[in-house]
């Protein structure tokens, strides 16, 4: 519907994130983490009874607003994604290698105890020693290993 | 209770997931030049919202206010271990060649790219391993916690 701009600015964008931790915290005394969502989601899926239902609710809406900012945006098509990568692979190749890397960030965000927003945004906002330095690592390695891919696929990526 | 609790996971969840496809943090493009270094907007993303979070959230906790849900506001601050670093330097990895993570993965599905669908897959795949794996549970302090101090209501 391009009701919204083409991109949201970090300046906005990042401010209004930082109150959503803050109210996540207000609310649940909880991080706004979302490896915690995958987690609950597959614990429920797997019948664990520690399973936290409102995870699941909070992955799905995670999932909904994503589906609301693209409607009112440019709009709803249905694509492969990966763009970049497909020019360099073909798409079952691609598909290949993100699975092949997301099965490793998942386990290192099980691992590690969060991911992106969880420790990379509610950990070092709670000043979590640990946070930080599974921030700084994988900053560190994600900036080296794209470096290695860039100079590995010729400058392709 | 539990109701309530949930509508509010909900509507987090989406704001947080409308936040992040408005800024298009759900494309592989965005996180690529990001991590090439080519452009500084992600990165600023998440400093602002440390920012903004970092010195409210020191306040409140200072001032011990309640929670709606789960009792006195308790900060978690774990000191870093080995499996920390270990599992920090395995997402950045799989984060650089994946280009998305856990929740924009969500959002890129959302979007209409099918190919999220096998990262989000994948993610499912490696937590559920590591869970195989695991002899004792990790302590992070950005995964859902179990509360540290008495809820004054359901927590769950």
């Amino acid at each position: 519907m391009n009701v919204l701009p083409d991109r949201l600015p970090w300046f906005v964008a990042g401010p209004v994130l930082g109150m959503l931790v803050v109210g996540l915290f207000l609310v649940a005394n909880q991080p706004l983490g979302a490896s915690g969502a995958y987690v609950h989601t597959m614990k429920a899926a797997r019948g664990d009874t520690d399973r936290v239902i409102w995870r699941v609710w909070y992955f799905a809406g995670i999932f909904a607003g994503g589906l609301l900012a693209t409607v009112l945006g440019s709009g709803f098509a249905l694509k492969t994604g990966y763009q970049a990568l497909t020019v360099v692979w073909s798409t079952p190749v691609v598909a290949v290698v993100v699975f092949v890397g997301a099965v490793v960030m998942g386990y290192g965000a099980r691992l590690a105890g969060g991911c992106t927003s969880g420790h990379g945004i509610c950990g070092t906002a709670q000043r979590s020693p640990a946070s930080w330095a599974v921030t700084a690592t994988f900053m560190a390695t994600a900036i080296v290993v794209t470096a290695l891919l860039h100079t590995l696929t010729g400058g392709r990526l | 209770m539990n109701r309530n609790l949930n509508v509010f996971g909900g509507l987090f969840g989406a704001s947080f997931g409308f936040v992040l496809a408005a800024a298009r943090l759900h494309e592989y493009d965005t996180i690529h030049r990001m991590l090439r270094l080519q452009e500084f907007d992600v990165f600023l993303l998440m400093g602002s919202a440390i920012a903004t979070s970092l010195p409210i959230l020191w306040m409140l906790e200072r001032r011990s206010i309640q929670t709606q849900f789960g009792g006195r506001l308790v900060l978690s601050r774990s000191k870093p271990q080995r499996h920390h670093l270990i599992g920090g330097a395995m997402f950045g990895a799989g984060w650089a060649v994946a280009g998305t993570c856990p929740a924009p993965a969500l959002a890129m599905l959302a979007s209409g790219a099918s190919l999220a669908l096998v990262a989000i897959v994948g993610l499912f795949a490696g937590l559920h391993l590591r869970d195989r794996h695991a002899t004792r549970a990790t302590i992070g302090d950005g995964e859902h916690r179990e509360l540290v101090s008495a809820p004054s209501s359901s927590s769950r």
